[in-house]
């Protein structure tokens, strides 16, 4: 199992790595796919099947999707990025910053006596009916309101992509 | 699995940063918006990982996930849009470029 985190790690970094530093947009969703299937097997490993589902389904199948339709209508479907942007003075101060950021978070990290945790119970059983049970039981009011913030957030983006197109 | 928490922990604090360094360098407005989920992503992991090592037995932290994972979605949905209505504007999604209300 211990083989399996760094390997997943690695690939989750990699995508992560190339999503932010690629030229071709295109390329930068595809290696964004990569980062989002790893948090995925991610989940998996640490027995959150239903998350796994979950983050396949919409960040792969939704978000990713979203990200290539605003590519396409923004860039006349060629999908480069415009003038050379990396390794000028801002790209190393962006990532000096965050640098310093992965540094500290590390310390901080390792100085608390939760860092050496290990897991306390790992039976292999799925949650997904216990998920569902809480969520209509106990968390039923917290479900309506992301119902209804999804319902405004589908009407906003669709007022906001459209309020040009009926000006002219 | 005899991983150590401080392993997923920082794992999570290296794509965030990972994520922010998009987020600062890059002049495209959607690689900053991708920038974000990458963060997103990282803080969602934390949240899973703390539920695995220390509440196993209750799914409450898996719901919390779920919300916030709406709410990203959400989040994705309107911003792609407004960079939709930037580029009708600017003709440009540099972000750069977007100093209208510049002091």
């Amino acid at each position: 199992m211990n083989i399996a985190f760094w390997i997943i790690s690695a690939v989750a970094v990699l995508g992560a790595v190339l999503a932010v530093t690629l030229r071709n947009l295109v390329h930068c969703v595809l290696a964004l796919i990569l980062f989002f299937i790893g948090i995925a097997a991610h989940y998996f490993l640490l027995r959150a099947d239903f998350l796994g589902t979950v983050q396949i389904l919409i960040y792969v199948g939704a978000v990713a999707v979203l990200i290539l339709f605003a590519i396409m209508l923004t860039h006349n479907v060629t999908g480069v990025d415009g003038p050379k942007e990396l390794l000028g003075v801002k790209w190393w101060s962006g990532a000096a910053i965050a640098a310093t950021l992965a540094i500290l978070l590390k310390k901080a990290i390792l100085s608390d006596p939760l860092a050496t945790l290990l897991p306390a119970g790992d039976k292999a059983q799925s949650s997904v009916a216990e998920i569902g049970k809480a969520l209509v039981a106990g968390w039923v009011v917290s479900l309506e309101a992301i119902a209804i913030l999804l319902t405004a957030a589908l009407i906003g983006a669709v007022v906001i992509a459209l309020e040009e197109i009926q000006k002219s | 699995m005899n991983i150590p928490l401080g392993h997923y922990l920082i794992l999570a604090a290296i794509l965030f940063a990972i994520g922010l360094a998009g987020a600062l360098t890059r002049k495209n407005a959607i690689i900053v918006l991708m920038g974000i989920e990458v963060m997103f992503n990282s803080a969602i992991l934390n949240l899973v990982a703390f539920w695995h090592y220390k509440h196993f037995a209750v799914p409450t932290a898996q719901l919390f996930a779920i919300f916030a994972i709406a709410i990203a979605a959400a989040e994705s949905a309107v911003g792609l849009a407004l960079v939709i209505a930037v580029y009708r504007h600017y003709k440009s999604v540099d972000v750069d470029e977007m100093k209208e209300l510049k002091g």
